[in-house]
């Protein structure tokens, strides 16, 4: 039983083909009951985001399940294969598990640490597990890599800090004021640079958007795009200022529009309350002094820009104790397979077991009443559970597929086993590693 | 007996301060547990010695200092819990380890004047420590505000503005502690200054209670500064960087008044 993946994603296509092999489109229950119907894979997850398309799947012969993935790529999107192909990456067994894990952590997403991807690849092994496409092997993994992406997101700073500049304003303004909620913004300007970070503001909870443009009609325009805004004209800019918490300047004019004294001029009515100045206007807006009275916070776009920066410098420095997280869950996972090697020859030793216990039980037991064929058939069914325990959890340790096979033939040998089919194991849970049944104590039945 | 609380509050400490460079949440749980075992150890210690002598023991500085720091560390338990915050014990615990050394290492035995009996002067002393306690994390907490509000001034966004909750966060603390010690300071000096009123006038500590006695007139000093902090400084445009000065400015004052000038300066209140 093995693990394989087929995928395609940012790293290896531009975004014109990724869109064509989107499996969102359709729907991953569509995707998932096309593979199902074509009995590529015992188990399939389906992961579509706007960055990847990935198949996950489990197969006997991976080799062969990979090209029939990539064929299914082609003809399910009707793309054609030699153009794709290229873009086209596949692995197996250890590699997919490092490869999931590394795309939970948010180490293959465009930016680093991002935290959208946990959530769509919780989603994809959700929509698998309600097309009933999922099984144990892909549970374990997936189960795995929700694990890996909240470790790296508790123990590293990859997903720290904003890397993005309306991010980045929003999580100042959040320093600055603490919750957002109720706090009111003036966008002077009624271009699209302020719209987006003035919507960002809003989506955090911000009470009141204010647009002020010299043309009042663009300012309305710009309001009604925004949703429960209000534009305000030109002239009025000056008394909002005294009333507002933070002010976004993003107009096209060629010298600054808000000097230091204008603004050191509305401080004293707010009593210096704390006024948050974003400039992302080229050239600047706001005259550099502002930033030295007292209250007053400016950043311009280059300070924001720094700040990204330094953030996505701060995450490309853990990204290599984000590995470390990865390569030792990816290791757990790989002693959890390795484990699942014996499973075959544990199910033949307990069948071959249960057999002769059963055996036993008709040949002896046939004359007791029901009730007590019934204690001794759970007492004989805990002594079985108890002898097997030992070698049940022995030959799962072993990590060798030789040596398992080793053990398997010699035990075949001394208890003359018939090793089950391997299309059941998969599916067949696991032996209990030990039984918490408790048995009461015998009691022979008073005869009346 | 104060050894293991100091013991254990150094212990907090260290985790305190390693929580607030790794931020290993592990390494917070287990600073606050080491500072509520310490306060429970000193919760033991105070009791015992009230029990032992009838009274809380606040009667000599060293006393006053530990009880004190009791004080300290559960308003700050208190605030750790109400806001979910942990970075503040880096700052605060430093000042609970270094006022708990002197009763550890230098205890003095707890003995009460004659002059020191009744209800009033158990308000005079416990109110004034416990404002005290409050205006210990007005003062930490204007440091810190301090330091972040320079880090996003100054546009490097680093060490303090990873670990710091917001300065609107802080600037309420700030104040709320301050306005709740300033309560407590004036009850405690009205209890004071009734208690002196009413006490024999033989003992000669009694007769030093005057604003020429230093211990009195920097009391006065820390009540007007506390007072204009919480009643004029915001309607004058004082808040955010002054009113954390402020805070740290008035606690350095209560500080130096509680150690040097208690042991040193004053006439009146050597007890």
């Amino acid at each position: 039983m093995h693990l394989f993946l087929v995928g395609i994603s940012h790293r290896t296509a531009t975004v014109e083909l990724r869109e064509r092999v989107d499996f969102q489109t359709r729907g991953l229950a569509s995707a998932l009951g096309a593979l199902r119907a074509r009995g590529i894979a015992r188990e399939a997850v389906v992961l579509s985001t706007c960055n990847r398309s990935e198949m996950y799947g489990v197969a006997d012969d991976p080799a062969s399940a990979r090209l029939a993935a990539v064929q299914f790529l082609s003809e399910y999107h009707g793309v054609d294969r030699s153009e794709r192909e290229p873009h086209i990456y596949s692995s197996a067994d250890g590699d997919v598990a490092r490869h999931l894990f590394r795309v939970s952590a948010g180490l293959d997403s465009l930016v680093v640490g991002e935290p959208q991807i946990l959530g769509q690849v919780k989603e994809a092994h959700g929509a698998a597990t309600l097309a009933q496409t999922s099984g144990p092997l892909l549970h374990r993994l997936f189960h795995s890599s929700f694990g890996v992406g909240k470790r790296v997101r508790s123990e590293t700073g990859l997903g720290a800090g904003a890397v993005s500049i309306s991010f980045a304003a929003v999580s100042l303004a959040k320093k600055i004021f603490g919750e957002l909620k109720g706090r009111s913004v003036l966008v002077i300007g009624a271009g699209e640079m302020g719209k987006l970070t003035a919507l960002h503001m809003k989506s955090q909870g911000v009470q009141q958007v204010t647009i002020v443009s010299r043309t009042m009609a663009n300012a309305v325009r710009t309001a009604e795009a925004i949703g429960g805004a209000s534009a305000a004209p030109w002239h009025e800019m000056t008394t909002l200022l005294g009333t507002v918490d933070i002010v976004i300047s993003a107009t096209g004019a060629a010298s600054p529009i808000l000097t230091k004294a204008q603004i050191e001029a509305v401080m004293r009515p707010r009593r210096n309350r704390p006024l948050f100045v974003i400039d992302i206007a080229l050239p600047r807006d706001v005259e550099a002094a502002a930033g030295e009275i007292e209250q007053v916070f400016l950043y311009n776009i280059d300070d924001l820009q720094a700040t990204v920066q330094e953030n996505l410098a701060r995450r490309a420095s853990e990204v290599q104790r984000a590995e470390a997280i990865v390569t030792e869950e990816v290791e757990k996972f790989g002693a959890w397979m390795r484990s699942r090697n014996a499973i075959p020859i544990v199910v033949a030793l307990r069948q071959r077991f249960d057999a002769v216990r059963r055996a036993e039980l008709d040949r002896l037991a046939a004359g007791l009443p029901p009730e007590t064929r019934e204690r001794v058939d759970d007492i004989t069914r805990l002594v079985l559970e108890k002898l097997l325990l030992t070698p049940t959890e022995q030959l799962k340790q072993i990590g060798d597929p030789e040596v398992v096979s080793a053990y398997a033939e010699t035990l075949t040998r001394l208890f003359a086993l018939s090793t089950p089919p391997a299309e059941t194991e998969s599916a067949r849970p696991e032996p209990p590693a030990r039984s918490d049944r408790r048995v009461e104590p015998f009691v022979r039945p008073q005869k009346r | 007996m104060n050894f293991v609380p100091l013991a254990l509050y150094s212990a907090a400490l260290i985790a305190y301060v390693w929580h607030f460079t790794a931020r290993h949440p592990a390494v917070g749980r287990a600073a606050t547990t080491l500072l509520v075992f310490g306060a429970l150890a000193h919760t033991f210690v105070v009791g015992m010695q009230t029990m032992e002598v009838g009274h809380i023991p606040v009667t000599n500085a060293a006393s006053a200092i530990s009880t004190f720091v009791w004080l300290l560390a559960l308003a700050y338990l208190y605030t750790e819990m109400t806001t979910d915050e942990r970075a503040m014990g880096a700052f605060i615990l430093p000042l609970a380890v270094g006022l708990q050394s002197i009763p550890a290492f230098k205890p003095v035995i707890e003995q009460r004047a004659e002059v020191l009996q009744g209800p009033l002067f158990g308000v005079h002393v416990s109110a004034l420590l416990f404002a005290y306690a409050s205006f210990a994390l007005a003062g930490v907490i204007g440091v810190t505000y301090v330091l972040l509000f320079k880090e996003i001034k100054a546009k490097h966004l680093g060490f303090f503005y990873a670990r710091m909750p917001s300065l609107q966060v802080l600037d309420t603390m700030n104040y709320r502690a301050i306005v709740i010690g300033w309560v407590f300071l004036t009850v405690g000096r009205l209890a004071g200054f009734v208690l002196a009123g009413n006490s024999p006038s033989y003992d000669p500590r009694l007769q030093a209670m005057s604003l020429q006695d230093p211990k009195i007139f920097v009391a006065l000093v820390c009540w007007a500064i506390y007072s204009f902090e919480a009643f004029a400084a915001r309607a004058l445009g004082w808040g955010g960087r002054r009113s954390a000065y402020l805070s740290a400015l008035g606690f350095a004052i209560v500080l130096l008044n509680f150690v040097p000038v208690s042991y040193f300066l004053t006439n009146s209140h050597n007890f």
